[in-house]
């Protein structure tokens, strides 16, 4: 035991007595761990904020479209398939859109020909949309059953276009669709679950069926369900609505596609990691080459400790426990590195951080094992020499 | 490793060097006086194409209390003959006693322990550690002796204040005179309380002044258990010991004792 303690502080004392040489060599093992720790830390907590939002926006939307067969132009749904899915008993709520095709919105007098070859695409919604979506409205009110019994000509726009057209809050404003005057009487928070959304201009069942004489049949269908259940509904959601009708229905669970996105770029972390590893093994033959001049420097240091009687195995020790404090130290200096850019960048982002803890203890130990392996040829070297010839005697 | 009765840790009177694990000088006490150190039919050949004997089988016998030089021209063989008695170096042929252990016999961990614990060295280039202040140059011949800090430390501190170096005892090596460094080199052979100071041109790089003090110190190193051995190639230097073993071409061609 007082071995080992004597030994610490000889290998310590010696590292502690050349602080630049040191600090060198330390870099290796430094940059390589907060590279590795950096790398993870960075491709994930760029990708955690869209990980939290998820959790927020929850996994359980199912969007329901109409397939259509061959040939049809505009596939529709049954004209009661959200009373048909709100039969499913995993289903907690579903509201319907429906396209209106050949419909074109134009924000201002004589904007039209742009707007008629890039039209905004409008869609004719239910009143429990944004609670199905589980969006809040930017500005102003939903479209509801005043509109509706009241026959209001009351449109909504997603935020996208309300940008595009300029539209301000609390503005009063009228657009043009198919050349009726709409009153905007709202804007729609963004739709991360269905971006196509935020492009478009929402008017109501009424509406689409009376000033744009359309069936009321609708294309698509927004359901939330019961947590846990989502995977299992979205496949009998297909039966559900069609009922064995001609009617195609697909099915999709739009936060899995955002889920994948919100997956951290593996193959930027593997190069990243890579270049890490690398640098982990350039240091290591740093460490390697700055020992073994140590050791040539060190040679009369060496001659003496064997002449006051530490044996070849303590002096090769102690260079090794050199090399293991390096491995240590620098390993130690690099995660604290590694974590402190990953907080900087990422509050610089507003990114939320994610680091892997459980990996740094990985990275570190091979910091450890590089800088112990560098450290394995001037220890021995060192341990080697012979006292005879570096104490110059007579 | 500590002679110490393990029930009583505490400090105690020190019974002598508690490193020691050999039969101590004073264990030797007796009418038939072994010898602290003897060469037989020693030689030390170097090179394996072509021979050159170092030394040629060299007898030698080295007694406690003695205070010898060890004297002669480069190509003596001296330096040779100053690896062996310190064991940093094995004969080609012939047996290295110390205390009547053949060294040769021994493994290196072994070996190295009996050095450290029977020999204390001095060189003619100080050969202090340069990152160590005087003191932690002296801890160096205590450690891996099973030793607490605490008591290394005071014991290297008492070694250096014998010297009249505790003052600078906080000192690099950089910081001090010649003739300061090699009092701390001193320090460091004795700190250890070995059977056999050993030094080589101990002299030799310091100026009159400080090498008369120097071979004061060496003259008053000795006591009735201890031998000092001093190789020089000064005729000065080695006439000032009491016994003086004269080499020539990796041979002893005289070796006079005078009485104080």
């Amino acid at each position: 035991m007082s071995a080992t303690r004597d030994l610490v502080g000889v290998a310590w004392t010696g590292l502690m007595a050349r602080k630049v040489r040191t600090l060198l060599i330390l870099l290796g093992p430094i940059i390589g761990v907060a590279s590795m720790v950096g790398a993870v830390g960075l491709t994930e907590s760029a990708k955690g904020a869209l990980q939290v939002q998820l959790a927020t926006l929850g996994t359980n939307l199912i969007i329901a479209q109409a397939g259509g067969t061959f040939g049809s132009q505009n596939p529709t749904l049954p004209g009661d398939a959200v009373r048909r899915v709100d039969s499913v008993s995993s289903v907690t709520s579903a509201a319907a859109t429906t396209n209106l095709s050949g419909v074109i919105s134009v924000p201002v007098q004589g904007a039209s020909t742009y707007y008629e070859a890039f039209p905004v695409p409008v869609r004719a919604a239910d009143d429990s949309l944004p609670s199905v979506l589980q969006v809040r409205l930017i500005d102003g009110r939903w479209l509801d059953s005043a509109d509706r019994v009241l026959h209001l000509r009351s449109v909504v726009l997603g935020s996208g276009i309300a940008k595009q057209y300029g539209y301000l809050p609390g503005e009063t404003r009228t657009i043009r669709l198919n050349n009726t005057n709409f009153g905007v009487v709202g804007v729609l928070g963004k739709v991360p679950l269905d971006p196509t959304l935020d492009n478009a201009a929402f008017v109501t069942q009424w509406a689409a069926q009376h000033v744009f004489d359309t069936n009321g049949k609708p294309n698509e269908l927004y359901i939330r369900t019961k947590d846990g259940t989502t995977a299992a509904t979205a496949t009998v959601l297909a039966t559900a609505i069609n009922l064995g009708g001609p009617d195609q229905v697909s099915t999709q669970v739009p936060s899995n596609v955002l889920a994948a996105q919100a997956q951290a770029n593996k193959t930027l972390q593997k190069v990243a990691l890579f270049a890490g590893l690398l640098v982990l093994t350039v240091g290591g033959l740093g460490i390697a080459n700055v020992m073994s001049i140590s050791v040539i420097q060190r040679s009369s240091e060496i001659g003496i400790r064997r002449a006051v009687g530490h044996s070849r195995s303590k002096i090769g020790a102690q260079f090794l426990l050199e090399s293991l404090f390096v491995g240590v130290l620098g390993g130690v200096l690099g995660a604290l590195i590694g974590i402190a850019v990953v907080y900087l960048v990422s509050s610089l982002e507003h990114w939320v951080v994610e680091i892997g803890y459980g990996q740094i203890p990985i990275w570190m130990g091979l910091a450890l094992l590089v800088s112990v392996i560098a450290g394995l040829y001037p220890s021995i070297r060192a341990a080697r020499l012979e006292p005879l010839e570096t104490l110059r005697l007579g | 490793m500590s002679t110490q009765d393990p029930a009583d840790p505490g400090p105690s009177p020190d019974p002598g060097d508690p490193t020691v694990q050999l039969p101590t000088a004073t264990g030797l006490a007796g009418p038939a006086v072994q010898p602290l150190l003897e060469l037989e039919g020693v030689s030390r050949v170097y090179g394996e194409e072509v021979e050159i004997y170092a030394l040629s089988d060299v007898s030698l016998q080295i007694m406690p209390g003695e205070f010898m030089s060890i004297v002669g021209p480069s190509g003596s063989g001296k330096s040779t003959m100053l690896g062996l008695l310190g064991v940093l170096d094995l004969p080609t042929s012939g047996t290295v006693r110390i205390a009547g252990q053949d060294v040769s016999a021994l493994d290196d961990p072994k070996r190295s322990r009996l050095r450290g614990q029977s020999i204390g060295f001095v060189f003619q280039q100080f050969h202090l550690i340069p990152h160590l202040s005087a003191l932690g140059n002296v801890e160096t011949a205590l450690l891996y002796r099973d030793i607490r800090p605490r008591e290394r430390r005071q014991r290297a501190f008492e070694a250096l204040d014998q010297l009249g170096l505790g003052a600078r005892a906080d000192h690099r090596p950089v910081q001090m005179s010649g003739g300061e460094q090699q009092r701390v080199a001193l320090a460091r052979a004795i700190v250890t309380e070995p059977l056999m100071i050993l030094a080589d041109e101990p002299t030799g790089a310091l100026d009159s002044a400080n090498a008369a003090h120097v071979l004061e110190i060496f003259a008053g190193l000795g006591t009735p258990e201890r031998a000092v051995v001093m190789v020089t190639h000064d005729p000065t230097v080695a006439d000032t010991a009491l016994r003086k073993v004269s080499m020539r071409d990796g041979r002893i061609v005289a070796d006079e004792r005078r009485v104080a």
